[in-house]
C-alpha cells in the first residue's frame, strides 16, 4: 500500500476541514480527489505531500507509520512532490528551476543536465531552458512545474487542479502528460479535481470529499 | 555670489582638489565600511525576525520601526557616553576616530537594512517556501530559497542605507570630531567652510554629495524596479 489513512482530523482553530475515518491508495495508480471546493481536496494533499500534519490521526506511507517530526518529513519528502493549483516558478530560468530539487541531492552536474533534459522533454518544454520562468504562461508555467517535479524521479506526484487555471490545449497536453507519466515511469500519481469528466479520463479510481468526509471510493 | 561660488566649486571639482579628494575618500571609506558592518548584521537579524515566528515578534518590529526615526544627535550622544574619556568603554581612545564614526553610524542604519530586510522577506510569496519543501529541501535550504528571491529588495536595503550615512552630519561631527584629513567627511566639511564663510569648497562637496546620492538613487529605483514583477 501507497497511503494508508486511520482517523485522519484536520482542524484549523476550532474548525474541522478534514474528518476522513479510513483510507486506502495503492502504488502506481492514478487517483482522482473529487470534491467541491472547500472539500478539504488541497489540505488532503498537503498531508499527503507532508507538507503539513493533521490534528489527529494515523498515515502509513509505504508501510511506515509517518512521524511528524521535521526531519523525518523532509526524508518523506524526497519521494513525494506536490505541484500546485497555481505553481510559482523560482526567479530564474527554467533550466535553473527544474535543477533545483537535483541539486539540493548533491547530483552532479552531468546527471543533473541529463534528468533536466529528460523532464523538459518529457513536458515538452525543452526549448524554454533558457527562458525566464516568470515569462512563461500559466500553462506553460504548469508543465515546468511538473518537469521539476519530475525531475527528480519521486514515487508519488500529488498535483492539485492541475488543469484548472490553464487554456484548453495546455488542459490535453497536461492529462496527456501525467497518463503518460504513470505508464512509462510508474509514478504513483494523486490529483484533484473537481470535474468528475476530467477524472474519468484518467483514472478510474476516485475519491470523493465533500465538507471534509469521504463520500465514496 | 552663489554664481561665483558655483563656478569655483565647478572648477575645484574639476581640478580634482587634493584636499577635496581626500574629504570625498574619507567619506566614502567610513560610509561604505559602516554600510557592511551593518549589513552583516541587519540582513540576518531581519532575515530571522521574517522567517520565524516568535512571541514578541510585532513588538520587535515595532521597535525597530520606531529606531528608525531615530536622530543622528541621539546616536551621537550615546555612542559618546561610552566611549569618552570617562566611558565605559573610554580607554579604547575611540572618541574622535573613524572607528567612532562607524560605530555611530553602523547603529543609525542597523534598523533600516532590519526592517528593509524583513519588507522584503514577508513579500516574498509564501509558495516559494512550499515549494521548496515540496521539492526535499532542508530549512536552511529553503531559507536559501527565500533569501535569492528576496535578494533585490535586500540590495535596495544596503543601497538605501549607503544613502543615508553618506548624507548624515550629526554622528560624524559629535563623534569624529572633524579632524582635517582624517575624520574630516563631506558633511562635515560643508558645514565647517559654512561657518567660515567660505564657500566654494562647500558647494564643491555638495556637487559631489548630490551627484552621488543621485547615484544611489538611481541604482536603488533600478534594483527596486526589478523586486516588482
Amino acid at each position: 500500500m501507497l497511503y494508508v489513512i486511520s482517523q485522519l482530523v484536520k482542524a484549523y482553530h476550532d474548525r474541522i476541514v478534514l474528518d476522513i475515518h479510513s483510507m486506502e491508495m495503492e502504488k502506481g495508480i492514478i487517483y482522482a480527489l473529487l470534491g467541491p471546493n472547500g472539500a478539504g481536496k488541497t489540505t488532503l494533499l498537503n498531508i499527503l505531500g507532508f507538507l503539513e500534519p493533521p490534528t489527529a490521526g494515523r498515515i502509513w506511507y509505504c508501510s511506515d507509520q509517518v512521524q511528524f517530526s521535521t526531519s523525518y518529513l523532509q526524508k518523506l519528502r524526497q519521494g513525494v512532490v506536490l505541484v500546485d493549483q497555481n505553481p510559482i516558478l523560482f526567479t530564474t530560468t527554467v533550466y535553473k528551476n527544474v535543477e533545483f530539487g537535483l541539486k539540493i541531492r548533491g547530483m552532479s552536474k552531468n546527471q543533473r543536465d541529463k534528468m533536466v533534459d529528460e523532464a523538459l522533454d518529457l513536458v515538452g518544454m525543452r526549448h524554454f531552458a533558457r527562458a525566464q520562468g516568470d515569462s512563461l504562461s500559466s500553462g506553460e508555467t504548469q508543465r515546468v512545474a511538473l518537469a521539476r517535479g519530475l525531475a527528480i524521479f519521486p514515487e508519488v506526484l500529488l498535483c492539485d487542479e492541475p488543469t484548472s487555471s490553464v487554456d484548453t490545449i495546455h488542459q490535453a497536453i497536461i492529462l496527456k502528460i501525467l497518463k503518460q507519466i504513470t505508464e512509462e515511469k510508474k509514478i504513483s500519481i494523486i490529483f484533484t479535481t473537481h470535474d468528475i469528466h476530467q477524472a474519468a479520463v484518467l483514472t478510474s479510481h476516485t475519491l470523493s470529499l465533500d465538507h471534509g468526509k469521504l463520500v465514496s471510493a | 555670489m552663489l554664481i561665483d561660488s558655483l563656478i569655483s566649486a565647478l572648477y575645484l571639482v574639476g581640478s580634482l582638489d587634493a584636499e577635496m579628494v581626500s574629504i570625498v575618500l574619507v567619506s566614502l571609506k567610513i560610509s561604505t565600511t559602516s554600510t557592511m558592518i551593518a549589513g552583516a548584521m541587519g540582513i540576518p537579524f531581519g532575515f530571522f525576525i521574517a522567517f520565524n515566528s516568535f512571541p514578541g515578534k510585532r513588538l520587535v518590529i515595532t521597535i525597530l520601526n520606531t529606531l528608525l526615526a531615530l536622530p543622528t544627535v541621539v546616536i551621537g550622544l550615546f555612542v559618546y557616553s561610552f566611549i569618552a574619556r570617562k566611558g565605559l568603554v573610554g580607554s579604547l581612545g575611540l572618541l574622535y576616530t573613524q572607528t567612532a564614526i562607524v560605530i555611530g553610524q553602523t547603529l543609525l542604519i542597523l534598523p533600516i537594512i532590519a526592517t528593509f530586510t524583513i519588507a522584503a522577506i514577508s513579500r516574498i510569496d509564501a509558495r516559494y517556501r512550499k515549494t521548496a519543501l515540496t521539492l526535499g529541501a532542508s530549512r536552511f535550504q529553503m531559507a536559501m530559497v527565500i533569501f535569492k528571491e528576496a535578494r533585490f529588495g535586500i540590495i535596495a536595503a544596503m543601497i538605501a542605507a549607503f544613502g543615508r550615512v553618506i548624507a548624515e552630519v550629526g554622528i560624524s561631527m559629535m563623534l569624529g570630531g572633524n579632524a582635517r584629513g582624517f575624520t574630516r567627511t563631506m558633511t562635515t566639511a560643508m558645514a565647517l567652510e559654512y561657518d567660515k564663510g567660505e564657500f566654494t569648497l562647500a558647494v564643491a562637496l555638495g556637487i559631489i554629495l548630490l551627484t552621488v546620492s543621485f547615484g544611489i538613487n538611481l541604482l536603488f529605483h533600478s534594483v527596486q524596479g526589478r523586486t516588482r514583477p
